[in-house]
């Protein structure tokens, strides 16, 4: 298993396949608000709701990866804004040792993201699904790190 | 929960919304693609799946082939997903043997320019929702009790509205204001449009009805400290900043009336820098006399100016990106108005909106007086220069396309409605979430402008967003409606979604007991060794202990693992995939 880049090769009309996990309160009415506002973004993430962040076992993201998701997307409510109080900063304590975990697995690490996103913040939700995939692209399939 | 052990038989409902979803996604597919999927025995694209027709269409073919899932691909579920559930509960099913998939916000709104995209994206969805319903369970419909009294938060024009709406329909209301008098803004303010009355003349009778309303508890110089509970059950602890008091209260509903607070512009205009530019705000607020003097030196005022949009519609600028909504008809009005007690007032704007009714009148009662309306482009906004000889304006005038000087002795800056500063704890303790603008968003901004995702609070007046008074009264009048009725019925269902632990498989560990935000995990000592125990009461169903559980011996109701990861496994998994196909 390698951690170079320099070996990727990235296949030819290969798209980056991203599951996002969002909270339903923030970052999933966060991206409805991007639909309503028109702002396009990158079709490859498929979103999985969630009632809160803090549901989310550290198992879905580990077996969602091994499933060969290329990415894997969480955005919940700021630290200090989640509906259920703190669910999310359960989730912040589990994301450190899980970011461990995967970097311990061989995976690369920077294909998981962590973000916050209100309900209002459509863009901030975009750029996100934006930039993991374009993030992902670079590191390509997660298949090549099955060595 | 039950045990729905018969095979599933799921129908798949395409919606076309019109065009805004086959406009972009080939529903037809999708429709057609769903039919392949285990257990789905029908499936079809429809034109409006929450039109009567489409859901007749549903109950029609949940008879007619026994189905017993349902998957509507439509909009968001935070949309139509209780239309659905009802819709699925009247052919005869379980309304959590509901699933939605979001086709509309999240698919064919966001990639416009690229359906075949989308059209991968919607099955890929549709294929997890089915999945995922295959897995659905029946939960049982519970229903809980009303506490007849409703708290009304902020005692300014819309939170007096709102309790004397509430208590003459007969039910308790305990109101809290954090200032030691009633009235808010509006009783300070000296210029109210359209009528001719002062603040103080309309907010009078209204504090007194109140105050000598017997169903009416006012709790002044009182804030909100701890709020919790669940809708038709919510328990807030209120302390008296006097006394140091704190006090507990049980109430069934909450209106939160919390209102605005006037942009302060500094950096805007000379603001702060002289005591002769002030806010609008500020202007209401002088004691009525019979001239206007300049507050540097008392003298009386000849040339008065106003500036409009002050903090107000700025792209880019957060929380200052609206348009305030009362400052046109204020300024017109306070411009008309002072226009008898001074030589000169020019107005300065970037456009003008006088919008409600009996505004229109007010701008052309200013202009017929012959106050000056100066239009100045929005990208040059006017110079305001402070020297020891006063103030000097220069802007560009957009209609004689000429640059115009001023020197005003009083400049009002028409400042932005902005959202009280402690906005953020307030939205933090009552659960709501915040818009753009920074005020409290809504349920639905066209369905359901007044309640909030915290079922039970609703919002009313400026806590919404930047609105006049006339429009505060009738949200308050609206949101005590919405509180009355929840009342009246006097039981209420919630969700049946919540956590249960698994007492075979607790592991005694208590680690769920420490991750539940609202205390509803406690141990059962009745059993030995004592297991975890939910009391369903107080779990608001966020599922943080069944993340959490080590042994995995709590299930999350409708969010279960097995759920969960069926959709991951619906998503990745797919035959195509294996083969090396790509999404």
């Amino acid at each position: 298993m390698s951690q170079s880049q320099n070996e990727t090769v990235v296949p030819e009309h290969w798209e980056p396949r991203i599951l996002a996990y969002c909270c339903n309160w923030c970052s999933y009415a966060g991206a409805d608000l991007a639909g309503t506002s028109r702002i396009q973004y990158p079709p490859n993430a498929r979103i999985l709701r969630v009632n809160c962040t803090g549901r989310i076992d550290p198992e879905f993201i580990l077996a969602a990866l091994e499933m060969g998701a290329d990415g894997v997307l969480v955005s919940g409510c700021h630290p200090g804004d989640c509906h259920y109080t703190s669910g999310n900063l359960k989730l912040r304590a589990r994301w450190a040792l899980l970011e461990k975990v995967i970097e311990q697995s061989g995976v690369d690490p920077r294909r998981v993201r962590l973000q916050w996103a209100s309900a209002s913040e459509a863009q901030i939700f975009a750029d996100g699904v934006k930039e993991l995939t374009e993030q992902v692209r670079k590191i390509g399939p997660i298949r090549s790190e099955w060595k | 929960m039950m045990g729905d052990k018969v095979e599933p038989r799921i129908g798949v409902f395409v919606c076309h919304c019109g065009h805004n979803i086959a406009g972009v996604v080939d529903v037809a597919a999708v429709a057609k693609m769903a039919m392949s999927l285990p257990y789905v025995v029908f499936s079809t694209d429809y034109m409006f799946m929450c039109a009567d027709a489409g859901q007749q269409l549903i109950r029609d073919k949940v008879k007619e082939l026994n189905l017993n899932r349902v998957v509507v691909a439509s909009c968001s579920p935070r949309m139509h997903e209780p239309t659905f559930r009802r819709v699925v509960e009247e052919s005869g099913l379980n309304r959590y043997l509901f699933d939605q998939v979001n086709l509309r916000e999240q698919v064919s709104w966001c990639h416009m320019r690229q359906p075949k995209e989308a059209t991968e994206k919607a099955m890929d969805l549709v294929r997890m929702s089915v999945a995922r319903a295959a897995q659905l369970q029946s939960l049982p419909i519970k229903s809980v009790n009303v506490t007849p009294r409703t708290l009304v938060v902020g005692g300014g024009i819309a939170g007096l509205r709102a309790s004397l709406d509430i208590a003459e329909r007969g039910f308790e209301v305990v109101l809290v204001e954090r200032l030691p008098e009633l009235g808010g803004h509006v009783r300070k303010w000296t210029h109210l449009f359209p009528a001719d009355e002062s603040g103080a003349q309309i907010i009078g009778p209204l504090v007194k009805d109140v105050e000598k309303h017997r169903s009416i508890k006012v709790m002044q110089n009182s804030e909100v400290v701890e709020f919790g509970g669940y809708v038709g059950n919510f328990t807030a602890k209120i302390k008296n900043h006097e006394t140091g008091r704190t006090k507990s209260v049980d109430v069934g509903a909450v209106i939160m009336a919390t209102g605005f607070e006037p942009f302060r512009p500094f950096g805007y205009y000379g603001y702060g820098e002289s005591p002769d530019i002030i806010t609008l705000a500020e202007l209401q607020e002088l004691p009525p006399r019979a001239d206007l003097l300049r507050p540097s030196d008392g003298k009386k005022v000849n040339k008065l100016a106003f500036i409009g949009c002050v903090g107000s519609r700025e792209a880019g600028k957060q929380g200052h990106e609206h348009c305030s909504r009362h400052c046109c008809s204020a300024v017109a009005k306070a411009a008309s108005d002072l226009k008898d007690k001074v030589g000169e007032v020019m107005i300065l704007y970037q456009d003008i909106r006088t919008y409600g009714r009996g505004h229109e009148e007010l701008y052309r009662l200013a202009r017929s007086k012959f106050v000056i309306y100066s239009r100045f482009p929005k990208d040059s906004k006017p110079d305001v220069q402070v020297t020891a000889n006063g103030i000097t304006m220069r802007w560009y005038d957009v209609l004689s396309g000429d640059y115009l000087e001023f020197e005003p002795d009083l400049l009002v800056l028409a400042s932005a409605m902005v959202p009280p500063g402690d906005i953020a704890e307030t939205a933090k303790m009552f659960g709501l979430t915040r818009s753009a603008d920074g005020f409290f968003n809504p349920e639905h901004i066209k369905l359901a402008p007044l309640t909030t995702h915290t079922a039970g609070v609703m919002i009313a007046g400026a806590a919404q967003a930047a609105k006049n008074a006339s429009e505060s009264v009738v949200d308050a009048s609206g949101a005590a409606a919405k509180a009355v009725s929840l009342m009246a019925r006097g039981q209420v269902e919630i969700e049946s979604t919540v956590s249960h632990v698994i007492p075979e498989l607790c592991s005694s560990c208590r680690t769920c007991v420490t991750a539940c935000p609202y205390g509803a995990i406690s141990m059962d000592k009745s059993r030995e060794p004592a297991v975890a125990l939910v009391t369903e009461a107080k779990c608001h169903g966020c599922g943080t202990c069944a993340a959490a559980c080590p042994s995995n011996a709590i299930i999350m109701y409708h969010s279960t693992d097995d759920q969960i990861m069926a959709m991951v496994e619906a998503f990745l998994c797919t035959p195509a995939q294996v083969e090396g196909g790509t999404a």
